[in-house]
């Protein structure tokens, strides 16, 4: 049958999510069914450190009620997402084996930037809407329970995106702990906000014009969702959003959670929201607010569509996390000449050894990504280029990669210029499991080789070509250039000997020099 | 008051007492006992429901008020009045009600039965030698030996009284000890035993069908067998109804149920609040009694006749007299599902809506059966009331669950009357592997609602049926209710979030279609109604009709006297009972109310809203009652597909077009009959049943192959699948 039916689990800060998806080539995704119910594991994470076994019980149970639904659809299958509760508890792994014994459910903790890829996914998957907005200046406001993430669009597509801890369940224990008056929680919240806007401002976002925000969360999406209370099916004007805050201000919970139609409790957690956005908004000067009522498993049935081919996605993702790893380069003074450069190689030698490495298009992207960012330590230390590149690339937020991944590019990075250090020696090092640490070598070895061969800065190799001759064990790379590599060609022993050593393929330059060009 | 002058419509005297307004109702129905063009064993019938009706409000509205003047709780009600002043004007209405009970059975009723061969031995002293022999015996073979008489002396205490149970109270003293003290001594008339005993017919009235006598009289006749020692002085039968029931009704406001947990202590439990006696009984005799039961002079009620008129509807049963009978009616088939139709694609044609009884309720026991065995049904969920005893339903809902079906079922315990019943389904159903919710921490659930999610073709496809009754083939053949089977994909949606939230998961995002009490409902109602108000002063044609059983809720009737001041044309169509009042200059001039009381409870509830031209009706599960709209999760939804809206609305015409079954409340609050002169007579229950009958035959009709007399040869498959 061509049609699939997927499950999303969204085990939240404040709520259990699971909503059933169909999806099919013709159709596209449908939801079927939401099933949420409130659980705060963010207090107990934020302010213990330690999720309680009360909690985990209740989560337990949720989710064998959970399974049983999937069953009841009969879901081909499913995803089940842990965000920041899970991902600060400290005994996150003992959580996940509980549940994975009591429930049967694989659980994956997403890293925040996973998450708000996702996230970013779910509104790119409301197609038209997106696409349009985009056009002009546009920041996306993804408030979490622990943080909030803030990625900025120009030109249709993403320049940045920082991460500020300033969720609203972490707001919310922040705030109770102060023990003031309600009335003066807006100030509040406004000065704790503006604090870290302000860094934001000045350090990223510049002088660039921002019309529209994009808004994702759990409480005020849902009212500006609403039509009985907001009848902008989704959009606000700067003004009116103002003019909500106002209104939240100085009513008791009561009366607004009856007026907005929500419940009582989370009545301070949207008064939250709207203060932020409401700074977000003036801090930026923006005109338009959309809510486009998103959630995480909007955007895991679409990764998980897309990835099975499900569907064809309109909006390019991958040119999303290049765009913004070019941006980084950028901010770190990389030369994007020289980096496209290695790139250039580099790809063009991943592609040609598919049958030796046997990787796929996504460590492609990590390769490509280590390739763009391969100097950017540089910034910091012209002696300890990969240390430092690696510090950077650890420190910096790669919207789209998973921890690992981006772990796995720092490697690369940084392994590019120093010795890459064996398993069984000091591979712990890296933090990662084997299989990984291999596709690391391996992508380090074709990084090491591509940089080599780019030497002298001077883009000489710009047109290379690369044939594998399996049965010499040769990778040859025909250059058509006329100048001079000698440089390259003496220097490219010790950098094609790790190479040797990965693929036990030996790469071979070939000139072909071609007067007439010169 | 401030309050007055800001809320002019809240005025108490706008209002009437809804306890006496429930009285009023009961005694429409004591009018339809006394209306001689009904025939005479349908008239039994409504004497008899007056009674049952009037022992339920007294253990439940009676007895509640009574806990409120026990609890000192003073607040005043819609109409402005305090429990105790409440308690004093019910005293004397239902007083003047039981009179009239009484005057009904023993003037009109007795001595037409008599006339049509039914003949009653009232006084069992006026047994023929015959028959005297024959309840002789009767009485040692079946009812002496399940009789236990109690006597009370010093040593032996007064004994429980049973509430509801009739009784015989004598009087007795020592057999030959003259001076010896009178005592106090009881028995309980046997409730195993049929009240009603009928004579052999060569011994019974001559010429007469049938002799009865009822079972009292013959104890009575045969009581010195009971007291073999004393002798008894006098006998008279007794009745008392108590305050037993440990909850407080739902009606009440929560302040209330708080006030009276902290009482409880105070409230004497199982108090006695009504002592119905023989007319006439021994002054002695009722003293004692009366003392025992701490009864004051008020709450008895001197019977001059049998007590206890519910064994009327047993009455109405006895065989011989169906032609003082309307005769039964079958309810009809539903034209747009042929008895071989598959259901779940007829609904997927075209939505239908159902007109109970007077349409068969079959389709929908058909719905979830069909679905219990239905391969691609992947869960069925339904939410039950009351059910019939032996449910056609449960039975298929448990043989979905063995089918590996999922199935969620929300039983609803607290439904008044049958509890223990629902228990042993539920856990039946348990059982079977349904995944049984036993209701909701301090709601009732009284929607009616089931959803079949199926797994098509094309994907999942929701089947919905809602209702305005319960999930009942035995009270569907009785009540009227509307029901609509739908697979509209919003419908759908919003029935998977109703049983997500019945599950106790949070509440969906938006609802598409649905409205939802206690969360939504009444605000969607104050905005409909107060849509019609704009409506109208924008100058545009502003409308409603409604259609329910009760309207109690002041918030409603508030926004009705401000669409009636407003213009609003409101024709209510209230069964029973109404606290708003009509005539009222510049509040309710506006608004008609009429009560349809006849052979069928009316039971459902449609409103329908002018709209500016395009007008809305919906359904629902709901009346206009605090309880349903605040303690209750009820249902509300749109009738959108135009034919069904026509429909809908054709009902609601017939019913205000009713020139025999309505009453009509006037400005001083009581109801009257149409004045039928130079009018059409109408009565809508008959004209439903027609209707169907017609619809039914028609569609039967259309269906015979041999209707032309002309055969028509099939053609060949291939061409046909050409084609």
């Amino acid at each position: 049958m061509a049609l699939k039916t997927f499950a999303a689990i969204d085990v939240g800060s404040f709520e259990l999510a699971m909503k059933i998806f169909e999806i099919s080539p013709r159709a596209g995704l449908r939801e079927i069914d939401d099933i949420r119910h409130r659980i705060d594991l963010g207090t107990d994470t934020y302010t213990t450190g330690k999720i309680s076994n009360e909690r985990i019980n209740e989560l337990c149970e949720v989710l064998k009620e959970f399974k049983e639904i999937m069953r009841t659809y009969k879901v081909n299958a499913y995803r089940a997402y842990a965000t920041s509760a899970l991902r600060e508890t400290e005994n996150r792994l003992i959580i996940l084996d509980m549940i994975k014994n009591r429930t049967g459910l694989d659980i994956e903790v997403l890293s925040n930037s996973e998450q708000r890829f996702l996230d970013y996914k779910a509104i790119a998957s409301k197609g038209e809407g997106f696409q349009k907005i985009i056009e002009k200046g546009t920041a996306i406001v993804d408030i979490g329970g622990g943080s909030v993430q803030i990625s900025l669009f120009d030109n249709d597509s993403l320049i940045t995106t920082q991460n500020i801890r300033l969720g609203v369940l972490r707001m919310r224990e922040r705030i109770l702990s102060m023990q003031v008056k309600p009335s003066q929680y807006e100030k509040l919240i406004e000065e704790i906000v503006d604090n870290q806007l302000e860094i934001l401002k000045k350090m990223y976002f510049k002088d660039r014009v921002i019309d529209n925000i994009i808004v994702v969360d759990d409480y005020l999406s849902p009212v500006m969702q609403n039509p009985a209370v907001c009848a902008g099916g989704g959009y606000m004007t700067r003004e009116d959003c103002i003019a909500l805050a106002g209104q939240l201000q100085g009513k008791n919970k009561a009366e607004i959670a009856k007026k907005l139609g929500i419940s009582e409790d989370k009545v301070f957690l949207l008064f939250n929201s709207v203060v932020l956005m409401k700074r977000v908004i003036e801090c930026m000067n923006a005109k338009l607010l959309w809510a486009p009522g998103v959630t995480l498993c909007d955007g895991m049935v679409y990764e998980y569509a897309e990835g099975n081919k499900l569907i064809s996605p309109e909006h390019d993702f991958e040119k999303d996390i290049l765009a913004c790893v070019a941006n980084i380069s950028k901010r770190y003074m990389g030369s994007k000449k020289r980096s496209e450069s290695v790139e250039n190689i580099a790809l063009t030698i991943f592609d040609s050894m598919k049958k030796i490495h046997g990787l796929g298009k996504r460590e492609r992207l990590l390769l490509q990504i280590a390739a763009k960012l391969y100097d950017c330590g540089k910034y910091i230390s012209m002696t300890s280029v990969g240390e430092c590149s690696y510090s950077i690339i650890m420190a910096t937020e790669i919207i789209g990669l998973s921890h690992l991944e981006r772990e796995m590019v720092a490697n690369i990075v940084k392994y590019n210029r120093i010795d890459f250090p064996y398993y069984h020696e000091n591979g712990e090092q890296l933090g990662m499991d084997l299989a990984s640490y291999l596709k690391v070598a391996k992508l380090t070895a074709i990084l090491k080789l591509s940089n080599g061969l780019d030497r002298s800065h001077k883009q000489k190799f710009k047109t290379i070509k690369a044939t594998l001759h399996e049965q010499e064990q040769e990778l040859v790379l025909s250059v058509d250039t006329a100048a001079d590599i000698t440089l390259e060609k003496g220097l490219i022993k010790p950098k094609a000997q790790f190479f040797e050593e990965v693929y036990s393929i030996r790469p071979v330059i070939r000139q072909k020099r071609n007067y007439r060009k010169q | 008051m401030g309050e007055k002058s800001e809320k002019p419509f809240r005025n108490p005297a706008y209002y009437t007492n809804r306890e006496l307004s429930w009285l009023q109702f009961d005694n429409r129905i004591l009018g339809e006992a006394r209306d001689k063009s009904i025939p005479l064993f349908e008239r039994l019938k409504f004497l008899s429901i007056t009674a049952s009706n009037l022992d339920e409000f007294f253990m439940v509205r009676v007895a509640s008020l009574k806990d409120m003047v026990h609890a000192g709780y003073e607040k005043k009600d819609i109409a402005g009045m305090t429990p105790q002043q409440q308690l004093k004007a019910l005293n004397t209405e239902t007083h003047e009600l039981v009179n009239m009970q009484y005057s009904t059975y023993n003037r009109s009723l007795l001595p037409q039965l008599s006339a049509n061969g039914l003949h009653i031995i009232t006084q069992h002293e006026k047994l023929t030698k015959k028959q005297e022999e024959y309840l002789n015996r009767y009485f040692e073979d079946e009812v002496y030996p399940v009789l236990t008489p109690m006597a009370v002396d010093s040593s032996r205490p007064f004994p429980l009284i049973r509430n509801k149970s009739l009784n015989i109270g004598a009087l007795v003293r020592k057999k030959g000890e003259e001076k010896a003290e009178i005592e106090f001594a009881t028995v309980q008339v046997p409730s195993v035993l049929p009240r009603i005993i009928q004579l052999p017919q060569e011994i019974g009235e001559k010429g007469a069908t049938a002799t009865v006598i009822l079972l009292e009289e013959v104890i009575e006749h045969n009581i010195d067998q009971l007291f073999l020692n004393y002798d008894v002085i006098c006998a008279h039968p007794f009745r008392i109804m108590r305050n037993a029931d440990l909850s407080i009704d739902e009606d009440e406001a929560a302040d209330l149920l708080k006030e009276i947990e902290k009482q409880l202590k105070k409230r004497q439990w199982g108090e006695a609040i009504r002592l119905e006696v023989e007319d006439g009984i021994d002054k002695r005799l009722l003293k004692i009694i009366k003392n025992e039961l701490k009864l004051s002079e008020e709450d008895i009620y001197y019977i001059p006749g049998p007590l206890d008129l519910t064994f009327l509807m047993k009455m109405y049963g006895m065989d011989g007299f169906d032609a003082l009978k309307v005769p039964k009616y079958t309810p009809q088939p539903v034209k747009e599902l042929p008895a071989d139709a598959d259901i779940f694609e007829e609904i997927k044609k075209h939505d239908i809506l159902l007109h109970h009884p007077y349409q068969t309720f079959e389709p929908v026991v058909d719905f979830v059966r069909k679905a219990a065995r239905d391969p691609q049904v992947l869960a069925i969920k339904q939410t039950l009331y009351r059910v019939s005893g032996n449910s056609p339903i449960i039975k298929a809902l448990a043989q979905a669950a063995e089918n590996g079906k999922q199935v969620s079922v929300l039983v609803e315990l607290k439904a008044r009357f049958d509890e223990e019943n629902n228990i042993v389904w539920a856990k039946m159903l348990e059982k079977a592997g349904c995944h049984v919710i036993y209701g909701l921490v301090g709601l009732k659930t009284h929607s009616k609602i089931t959803l079949v999610v199926r797994r098509e073709e094309d994907g999942i496809r929701r089947y919905v049926h809602l209702g305005t009754g319960n999930y009942n083939d035995a009270t569907a053949k009785l009540y009227t209710d509307t029901g609509l089977l739908t697979c509209q994909e919003a419908i759908g949606e919003d029935a998977t979030a109703v049983f997500n939230m019945l599950s106790g998961y949070s509440e969906p995002k938006s609802w598409n279609k649905l409205a939802l009490a206690p969360l939504w409902l009444k605000d969607k109602f104050l905005y409909l109604i107060g849509r019609e108000a704009e409506n109208a002063k924008a100058g545009e044609k502003a409308h409603i009709v409604a259609k329910m059983n009760s309207l109690c809720d002041r918030d409603i009737i508030e926004a009705l006297y401000k669409a009636s001041a407003a213009g609003v044309k409101i024709e209510l169509i209230v069964r029973g009972i109404c606290c708003l009042k009509v005539g009222i200059p510049g509040v309710s001039e506006n608004i008609t109310v009429r009560s349809i009381v006849g052979n069928f409870l009316e039971h459902a509830r449609i409103y329908y809203f002018e709209n500016a031209g395009s007008p809305e009706v919906y359904m629902s599960s709901a009346d206009w009652m605090p309880r349903n709209l605040e303690r209750r999760v009820e249902i509300l939804f749109p009738v959108e597909q135009e034919d069904l809206k026509e429909k809908a609305i054709h009902i609601l015409r017939v019913q205000l077009a009713d020139t025999l079954k309505a009453h009509v409340m006037q400005a001083d609050g009581s109801y009257e009959k149409i004045d039928k002169r130079g009018k059409k007579l109408i009565c809508a229950q008959d004209t439903f049943c027609e209707e169907a009958i017609r619809e039914a035959e028609e569609a039967k009709a259309k269906d015979d192959p041999a209707k032309d007399r002309v055969f028509i040869p099939e053609k060949s498959q291939i061409i046909q699948e050409d084609e």
